[in-house]
């Protein structure tokens, strides 16, 4: 079992790993789209560079 | 049979059994009722402790130890980003994986250590702001998930094996896992210490 490529340790980093990236990826998007919605909310359409001193 | 796979399969099994245990809390919605109950933890370690006394009363003593949380998280992000941009094959390449991912990991076990002595001193001054702060749950909970990966999966497979008989793909997986949680432990840090 151990000499197979996909053993228990290979199992697991590879499982953790795409658990891990999966959970931060829906944390950081979800962050991003609660900040587009705060800009939309403050200047009532989100692009980039906004500037605070022009409604 | 049962026995020969839980044998065979002990990281996998213990990794489904942390899925499942956690699946488990947010079903039966335990932390909901498990965070009322912390506050007054949170509200004696600020006012009743001796180590919230000293980081309320003496800001050069909360400073100081805040400049020491801050130079270990430095050299954890620093150990962490060595390690992982060689297994990427970006840093280092004339020197063996091995020999760096061994050589990094007791600098990161020290200095995570003192990180987390003097994060619990740092939060101590602050625990009733912080209490309130979902991100610095989201700290404690990448912190917790960033620690158990490098101690329980990335470490011991990184030191299984010769680096070569892993395959690429599963390296450049670890490593890019490892720094982006290293990555949300910082940001969140960063983003407390803001707020």
């Amino acid at each position: 079992m151990n000499n197979s490529k996909w053993d228990d340790r290979t199992i697991a980093a590879a499982s953790s790993s795409v658990i891990i990236l999966g959970a931060l990826l829906y944390y950081w998007v979800g962050e991003v789209q609660s900040t587009v919605e705060l800009l939309e909310l403050a200047y009532g359409s989100f692009k980039f560079f906004n500037n605070p001193m022009v409604f | 049979m049962l026995g020969n796979f839980l044998n065979n399969y002990k990281s996998v099994v213990g990794l489904g059994f942390v899925v499942l245990a956690v699946a488990l809390v947010e079903f039966f919605e335990v932390r909901a009722a498990v965070y009322p109950g912390l506050l007054p933890f949170f509200e004696w370690l600020k006012y009743s402790s001796w180590i919230g006394y000293l980081g309320i009363t003496y800001g050069s003593v909360y400073a100081t130890v805040q400049a020491v949380h801050l130079v270990s998280m430095a050299i954890i992000g620093g150990t962490v980003l060595v390690a992982d941009l060689r297994l990427l094959g970006i840093l280092l390449k004339d020197i063996p994986s091995e020999t760096i991912t061994k050589g990094t990991h007791q600098c990161f076990k020290y200095s995570l250590s003192a990180a987390i002595a003097t994060g619990i001193f740092c939060a101590a001054g602050v625990a009733d702001k912080v209490y309130y702060m979902p991100v610095f749950w989201i700290k404690m909970l990448a912190l917790l998930a960033g620690s158990c990966f490098m101690f329980f999966i990335k470490q011991p497979l990184l030191n299984s094996r010769p680096h070569k008989e892993i395959g690429p793909w599963m390296l450049r997986m670890l490593a890019v896992a490892s720094i982006s949680i290293w990555f949300t432990v910082a940001a969140t840090g960063r983003w407390i210490g803001f707020s």
